[in-house]
């Protein structure tokens, strides 16, 4: 009786078996139609239009998907990078270690970090640099300039900080989406190009009633996605063009495509996402842009809260951190030990750095070293001390006169502009 | 009892046959919503899925745990539509497709 009873438990699983395997055979088949679809679109006779009208997007040209691994384990846009320098969140998201910061004042091209809302548009997208376009309105005489006609307009060269909103995301406690950046989504840049003033000057001025300068990008636009959720327009307060400026090099060379190449807007002292690449706009307007990135997205706000009622990620805030020693940089030998890192004042000049080798008790004053750049780029600091074998927690606390970094993060549902001084500190081990 | 023995183990080797259905069916389905129902295909690279888009992360590139896709599905992030918060995917939808994409990005 028994043996009947598992003859016919195991007849039914036999007919399940049949199917898995008949399920197996749809999967291969969802796939196959899906590439069916693909080359359907890309030859223009076909879209996916069950995906357009769901999430209101449009299927890409597969001659946009530049990013896959190039030789060194990186996306192929930045296959020119130093790996070694990098973290690699996502082939979106690439971070450099912190230790490959702060050994020069300006931070290499090669270890900037990646971040981009867009996929990097292509020399064949880009086309003749020179050509390039950018339109200027919200002034009295609106204008379009090519690059080459900027170039002509004036020149000039700036070291400015470019830090993403969300470096230092890594630290929060609470789950935020998106890259978890520790100190490396920033770097200390030289951008040449022309002032925004110039170019403002050129067309006569700026309207009287404009109270924003609003940039926009056009990578968005070989996506075909819709430019409301998808173009990356930033508006900031007015004020912001006199130090701006259009940059087409960056640290002596051509803007690379990967950092916004070949014309980028440069808002000093303001957060990386306001230094719009690919810019193919300029306006002075009176309302800020009503796309996603500036109504809805990069907004700090309350844990659990969003909306465009909170304050956009504008000016950085104060901040420092030490780039040597690490645990990244080995074991640390007992004896004179040079503690380094990189200060900056956010809008303001950074006047002052302590470093503290046990978790905040005490501080020390640090030494600033190196050429001073102007206030929107970041001062290297060494304060030079002897350690006996032990655990040490190493902290800094940069100052600009007016602002010094608190202790703690400020909470945020997205963890944006981290500068609290506990998080961004190292643990080492003295031996 | 040699007989009873032998059916004994293809009763519980079925039992395993019987969970890797459920899955399978999942994957299947995750694999359809990734693609046709949600359009995830269109943003993101999944080799498993034969997508090449080029908006979203690579999705070759990166490990991802189930409870992250999930989040990041329902409340969207950047361009990415909130496909959970502006109801453009049911939970059970969401669910599956994150069990999709868990199961095969960074694979």
């Amino acid at each position: 009786m028994i043996e009947k009873i598992f003859i016919f438990i195991f007849l039914i699983f036999v007919f399940f078996g049949i199917v898995i395997i008949d399920l197996e055979d749809h999967m291969k088949k969802t796939k196959q139609k899906l590439n069916l679809n693909r080359r359907n679109f890309l030859s223009g006779t076909a879209t996916l239009a069950s995906l357009a009208a769901t999430a209101s997007i449009v299927p890409i040209n597969i001659s946009n998907a530049n990013h896959k691994d190039g030789s060194k384990g990186l996306p192929s846009f930045i296959n020119w990078k130093d790996r070694n320098a990098l973290i690699v969140h996502s082939d979106k998201g690439i971070e450099t270690h912190r230790s490959a910061i702060g050994e020069s004042l300006i931070t290499p091209n090669r270890n900037v970090y990646i971040r981009n809302n867009m996929p990097t548009m292509t020399d064949s997208q880009i086309g003749n640099r020179n050509n390039w376009k950018v339109s200027i309105e919200g002034v009295k005489n609106p204008k379009t300039f090519t690059l080459a006609q900027l170039k002509k307009l004036g020149h000039t060269t700036v070291a400015t900080i470019l830090q993403c909103s969300g470096n230092g995301r890594g630290f929060f406690e609470h789950k935020v989406r998106g890259s978890q950046w520790k100190t490396g989504a920033a770097a200390c840049v030289f951008w040449t190009g022309v002032p925004v003033k110039v170019v403002v000057d050129a067309c006569g001025g700026i309207d009287r009633d404009a109270v924003f300068m609003t940039s926009a990008g056009i990578d968005h636009e070989p996506t075909g996605l819709d430019p409301k959720k998808a173009m990356v327009e930033r508006s900031v307060p007015k004020k912001v063009y006199q130090d701006a400026m259009l940059a087409w090099e960056m640290n002596g060379v051509p803007l690379p495509n990967a950092h916004g190449g070949p014309l980028r807007m440069v808002t000093p002292g303001y957060f990386g996402i306001n230094n719009v690449k690919h810019l193919g706009k300029v306006a002075f307007t009176t309302k800020e842009s009503s796309v996603k990135y500036m109504k809805s997205s990069y907004r700090i706000s309350p844990i659990g809260k969003k909306g465009s009622q909170y304050p956009s990620c504008w000016e950085m805030p104060v901040k420092s951190w030490i780039t040597r020693p690490t645990n990244e940089t080995g074991t640390v030998k007992s004896g004179k030990v040079q503690i380094v890192g990189v200060a900056m004042g956010g809008t303001k000049k950074v006047r002052s750095v302590k470093v503290s080798i046990d978790g905040g008790k005490s501080w020390k004053r640090a030494k600033f070293i190196g050429p001073d750049l102007g206030k929107y780029a970041w001062r290297q600091f060494v304060l030079e001390t002897t350690l006996s074998s032990g655990n040490y927690n190493i902290a800094s606390l940069a100052s600009n006169g007016s602002d010094k970094q608190p202790e703690l993060r400020m909470e945020n549902r997205r963890g944006y502009a981290h500068n609290g001084w506990k998080d961004h500190s190292v643990n080492i081990t003295v031996v | 009892m040699k007989i009873s023995k032998f059916l004994l183990i293809i009763f519980f080797f079925t039992l395993n046959i019987q969970n890797s259905f459920s899955e399978d069916d999942k994957m299947s389905k995750g694999l359809e919503i990734f693609n046709e129902v949600a359009g995830c295909a269109g943003c993101h690279i999944l080799k498993a899925a034969g997508s090449e888009g080029n908006v979203g992360p690579n999705l070759d590139t990166v490990s991802l745990t189930e409870d992250y896709v999930k989040e990041m599905v329902t409340y969207g992030l950047g361009v990415m539509p909130a496909y959970g918060e502006e109801n453009i995917l049911t939970k059970e939808q969401i669910d599956i497709v994150s069990f999709y994409v868990a199961n095969t990005a960074g694979k």
